[in-house]
Formats: C-alpha cells, sequence, structure tokens
C-alpha cells in the first residue's frame, strides 16, 4: 500500500535567479518502508523532503499523503495534516529551550489534542523509555547532551503516531558513537512497529543500512 | 468547537512560559501600559471634575436664558424718517435716554409661565448701589426678587450661610447680603447698614442673612432684596422689572427659546451659551489637550509592547519554525503572540485603573484653598465611570494594535528558511 506518492515534482528557486532544483520527479513510499535520499549537497534531496513534509508549498505537481493531495491546501489544513501525520526529526535537536524534555515531548500531542493530558503524558514517558532518556524527562531540554536531544526530539516525532517518521540528517551534527545509537533505534522502529521512515542523509553507510535508498543528483532520481 | 478551546488553552500555556522566561521586559512592558492608563484616568477625572464643579456653579447662578433691556442706538435716525430715499449721514449721535425696564414686563412674566416648555421663570429688577456702613462705601448690585421664584430658578435656599430669605417680603428694607461683601463691610445677620441708590436716594437697611454661592464676583458685591423693596429704592412703579430669567425643561433649546422671546416683546437677550462662552470654550480645549496628553502617553505604552514583542519574536524565530514543523498553523502562532499582547494589556490596563483610582481619590482629599474665581476647600475629581471604561478600551485598543502587527509578523514565519539554516 502506498503512503506516499509523488508524481511530476518541479521545484524552482528564483533567489538570485531561477533556477529549476527538482525536474519531474516522481517517487512512491510503500507503508512499512524503511527508505533514504541520498546526493550530494545541492542535489536536491532536503527541498525534497521538505515538498514531502508539506511545509514547503511553492511546488508543481501532485503529492499524495495517505490518499490526500498536498498541492493547493490551505496552511491551516496542512498544519493540521502535518500534526496528525508526519513526525519530522531535524539535523540540529530543535527542542524549545523553555520546556522540559516531557513538555516538548508533549506539545504535538497536545496540539492534536486527542487524548487528556494524563494518557498522553504517560505516552510520552512511554516514548521516552524507549528511547532510553525517561530520566531526564523533567529537566530543562537545554541542559541535555546533544546525543540525548536528538533522542528526545526522535520521541517528539513520534508522539501522535505518524504515518511516515521524516529526518533531515538526522545524525549529521551527532559524534559516531551517538550517530549508531540513533540508527539502531531507527532500525528498531522500523522492524518492531513497522514505522515507515523517510530519512535524507549523505552518510553513505547509513543509506547502505536502510531497506531502500533513493539516490538524487541535479534534481532528478538516478 | 472543543478543539478551539483546548487551541487558546495551548497558545495561552505557550505565551506564559514565553512570558515567564522574559519575565522583566514583560513586566516593564505591563507598567508602560498602567503607567499610561493612569494617568489618563487621573488626567481626566480631575479636570472633568473641576469642569463639573465649575460649570454647576455658573449655571445654577445662570438662569437658561434672560430676558433685559439695554442702551442702543435707534436702527432709524429721525431724518430717515423725513426723508426716507435718501441717503443720510448724522455724526454724533447721542443714545436715547431710556428707563432699563421691560415694557409690560409683569405681563410678559405671566405669558412665558404658560409657555409649555418653560420650568420657572422670575421677574428681577436689578440695579448699582453703594453699600455704606460709616466711612467705607462700596458699589455692588441689588437684586430684586420675588423669593418662591427666584429659589426655584436658583435654588437660593441651599446657599444661605447664616439668617434666611424668608422674612425678605413681609420685613421692610430688608437685604440678604454676599458673604465677601459681609467681610468687607464687616456686617454680620441683624446689622444694619446704609445704602445710596445711583440717584443718590439713601436708605437705611437691615441685613436678615448671609449668602455664598462660590462665585467669587457675585459674593463680593450682589445682595438680595424684596422686588418691592427694590423698587421703592428706584423709585419706580410696581410694574418696574429690568430682568426676565427664564429655565427651561431642555437647556438646549434655550438659544432658540432665547430668540423667540426677544422677537415676541421686543427685548434684548441672552442663553446660558452666550453668557458662559468663556468658560465652555476653555472646558473644550481642557478636553482637547487631555485626551490629546493621553492618547501620546497611551501611544508610547503602546511601543513599549511592540517593542517586547517584536524582540520576542526575533528571539523566537526557530521556536516558530519548529511548532510549525510540528503541526501549529499560522492562526496558532499569531494567537501565541496576541495573547502576551492581551495579558500585558489587561493587567496593565487593571492596575491602571486602580493606581489612577487611588491617586484620584488622594488627590480629592487633599485641602486646597482658593477665592480667585470660585470659592474651593478641597480639589474636585469626578471620579465618573465612564473615563474608567474609556481609560480601559483605550489600553486594550492599544495593546490589540500593538500586538497585532508583530503576531502577524510571527504567523508570516516561513519555517524552511529557518530551520534549513
Amino acid at each position: 500500500m502506498k503512503v506516499l506518492e509523488a508524481k511530476n515534482l518541479n521545484k524552482y528557486f528564483y533567489n538570485p535567479k531561477k533556477f529549476k532544483v527538482l525536474e519531474n520527479l516522481d517517487l512512491a513510499v510503500e507503508k512499512g518502508d524503511f527508505v533514504s535520499i541520498t546526493g550530494k549537497s545541492g542535489s536536491g534531496k532536503s527541498t525534497l523532503l521538505y515538498l514531502l513534509s508539506t511545509m514547503d508549498t511553492d511546488f508543481e505537481g501532485s503529492i499524495n499523503i495517505n490518499g490526500s493531495e498536498m498541492q493547493g491546501r490551505s496552511n491551516s489544513w496542512l498544519a493540521d495534516f502535518r500534526n496528525h501525520h508526519i513526525g519530522f526529526v531535524f539535523q540540529f535537536h530543535f527542542l524549545l529551550p523553555e520546556f522540559s524534555v516531557l513538555k516538548n515531548v508533549m506539545l504535538p500531542g497536545l496540539k492534536r489534542a486527542a487524548f487528556p493530558p494524563q494518557e498522553l503524558e504517560q505516552k510520552a514517558m512511554d516514548l521516552l523509555k524507549l528511547l532510553d532518556v525517561q530520566d531526564q524527562a523533567l529537566k530543562r531540554a537545554t541542559l541535555l547532551s546533544g546525543g540525548q536531544q536528538q533522542r528526545v526530539a526522535i520521541a517528539r516525532a513520534l508522539i501522535n503516531d505518524p504515518l511516515i517518521l521524516m529526518g533531515d540528517e538526522p545524525t549529521g551534527n551527532l559524534d559516531s558513537k551517538n550517530t549508531g545509537l540513533v540508527f539502531d533505534l531507527f532500525k528498531k522502529l522500523s522492524a518492531e512497529k513497522h514505522q515507515t521512515m523517510l530519512i535524507v542523509t549523505h552518510d553513505e553507510e547509513f543509506a547502505k543500512n536502510t531497506g531502500k535508498t533513493i539516490h538524487i543528483s541535479d534534481g532528478r532520481i538516478d | 468547537m472543543k478543539k478551539i478551546v483546548t487551541d487558546f488553552k495551548l497558545a495561552a500555556s505557550i505565551a506564559f512560559v514565553h512570558m515567564g522566561a522574559k519575565l522583566k521586559q514583560t513586566i516593564i512592558a505591563t507598567i508602560g501600559v498602567a503607567l499610561g492608563i493612569t494617568i489618563f484616568v487621573f488626567m481626566v477625572g480631575f479636570i472633568q471634575g473641576s469642569q463639573n464643579y465649575m460649570q454647576a456653579i455658573m449655571f445654577e447662578q445662570s438662569p437658561h436664558l434672560r430676558l433685559f433691556n439695554e442702551v442702543k442706538l435707534s436702527d432709524k435716525t429721525i431724518i430717515d424718517k423725513i426723508y426716507p430715499h435718501q441717503i443720510n449721514t448724522l455724526g454724533h449721535e447721542k443714545p436715547k435716554d431710556i428707563f432699563l425696564n421691560l415694557k409690560d414686563g409683569k405681563q410678559a412674566v405671566k405669558d412665558i409661565r404658560k409657555n409649555p416648555l418653560v420650568k420657572t421663570v422670575s421677574g428681577s429688577v436689578s440695579t448699582k448701589v453703594f453699600y455704606r456702613l460709616g466711612a467705607v462705601s462700596i458699589n455692588g448690585t441689588i437684586l430684586g426678587i420675588n423669593f418662591e421664584e427666584a429659589n426655584a430658578l436658583f435654588n437660593l435656599e441651599s446657599k444661605i450661610v447664616s439668617g434666611s430669605f424668608t422674612e425678605l417680603a413681609t420685613m421692610p428694607n430688608s437685604i440678604v447680603v454676599g458673604t465677601g461683601l459681609a467681610k468687607k463691610l464687616n456686617v454680620k445677620t441683624g446689622d444694619k447698614m446704609e445704602l445710596t441708590t445711583e440717584k443718590g436716594a439713601n436708605f437705611s437697611i437691615s441685613v436678615i442673612g448671609i449668602f455664598k454661592t462660590g462665585l467669587v464676583d457675585i459674593d463680593n458685591q450682589q445682595s438680595y432684596g424684596s422686588i418691592k423693596t427694590v423698587q421703592r429704592f428706584l423709585n419706580v412703579p410696581s410694574s418696574y422689572l429690568t430682568e426676565i430669567q427664564v429655565k427651561l425643561f431642555d437647556l438646549e433649546l434655550a438659544p432658540d427659546q432665547a430668540k423667540k422671546l426677544q422677537k415676541n416683546y421686543n427685548y434684548s437677550g441672552s442663553d446660558w451659551k452666550k453668557d458662559n462662552v468663556t468658560l465652555l470654550e476653555s472646558a473644550a480645549l481642557q478636553n482637547m489637550i487631555t485626551y490629546n496628553v493621553a492618547g501620546v502617553i497611551l501611544l508610547i505604552a503602546g511601543f513599549g509592547i511592540f517593542n517586547i514583542l517584536t524582540m520576542m519574536i526575533y528571539e523566537k524565530m526557530k521556536d516558530i519554525a519548529i511548532l510549525k514543523a510540528i503541526g501549529f498553523s499560522n492562526g496558532d502562532v499569531r494567537r501565541i503572540f496576541l495573547t502576551q499582547a492581551f495579558v500585558i494589556g489587561i493587567i496593565g490596563a487593571f492596575s491602571g485603573l486602580i493606581f489612577g483610582y487611588l491617586i484620584s481619590y488622594a488627590i480629592s482629599k487633599m485641602p486646597y484653598h482658593s477665592d480667585v474665581m470660585f470659592s474651593l476647600d478641597h480639589l474636585p475629581v469626578s471620579f465618573n465611570p465612564l473615563y474608567y471604561i474609556m481609560g480601559f478600551s483605550f489600553g486594550i485598543l492599544t495593546t490589540a494594535v500593538a500586538g497585532y502587527l508583530p503576531s502577524r509578523k510571527a504567523a508570516k514565519v516561513d519555517p524552511i528558511t529557518i530551520l534549513r539554516g
């Protein structure tokens, strides 16, 4: 079953002058797939991910996630859709510094408001336990180490049981030990929870170990 | 519906965390608003209070409209009457010697009383006199009144300091004098003094009461007698009236009615708007200045809010992008920052109202003596709730405007440019 399908994607940058970043790109992700997107820097792989994540709406073509077309949707519809179906992990952890670790993880869930806060808190604690950072739950996010913060960010991405977990170089800012840890985590999620994942990386070692690799150069799939 | 409520709650909780992190700036911005509202409430209350006080005294002493006779040149000279078809020039024309009384004054009073628009009417005689006691001679005016009528018009009874008006009609040559005048002459209720009219006639009179209107001009030189007494001083018949004073049910109709009555009876006339033009003009000017100053202060307070929110948004660009990435819409982000603006605005406005009230109250209890134009023993301050409602709404309005622009900026933050670095 196709969870995500992109057809005829074209994307332009206009600054400093008009430049085609993605050209007639087609892509499909099956449910449970663990896909990595690789390519040189400037190849357009991150741009593609931001289109698929629904945050960038300025494109030509069609993106269909879980049977819904993304093209031409309003900002609030897309925000809601992201909240329900997409979890995102960035290169930098990007946690909110004023909030506790637990509150950071809970925020997307509080926004979704599908569960009462107590239940959500339990769920967040379970996720933190799964990612082995449960003992940090009540600390402020800024007090954690880089590897811990990235694991908390993954927990945040998973709190709403997303259809797809997307990552933009999630290990790019980590040392090799933490990279291995995070990668093992992704594998565990894929194997045990059949979590669909779409990860942009330039780490060939990482890509080799994923189920499927899409290589992009000059805005096309090789 | 439930979703909207939880959205608002979540936005508010994030807003409070932001404000907690920037507690100092938040408090300073709040104090800015509070200060603006405090000054607004106090200034408006104080200025309106003194205006109301002055106007209450002035208007109580002034009829809505009055009719009188005045010395004027005749419209047509006698030459014009004889040679109507040519241009006549006449130099140094002298005013006609006329009686200052109103022709058929008594009848006019009766007629005007029947007018359904008229509340009360009073005919009176006034003349310039010299009050004398021993070697001292002070000029002033004496007003001959029918006490019942004049009391209905000017509420004279409440102005009595000592003695009373009751014997005015029955006791011959009795008068009630103003406090200032009594002080200058050093007379008290029951004392006798002398009075000389313009024509030189002398009378012995007795003081049966002392009044105080609060208007220094009147208290220093005016006295009341009965119509009959004053007519006898002037040696004129009982039909002699110099002024008719009228109060209407609706004082806004006064200028119109004054014109109509002047035309009907061929008298001169005036109304409260004309009589108090300086007071009304200065009140309008004062109001303009007050509201402008208060507006500028609130504007500055608004800049305070604008400033702190704009700074906050520049600092929180990354956080805003993250919130958007995890599913917060533009509207949610706008709500977070608007909530901050409104919390600052509402807390600031409320404390401003409280402080404004406290300062106004303190000022109103402060002793302050003045005898320049109005007699005062403390500063009059108005506590009209309208000014408090106005201050609060101005505060919220400023906050809304000052909060709207930055929060719109926050809503427009593009998450991609920020998250990609």
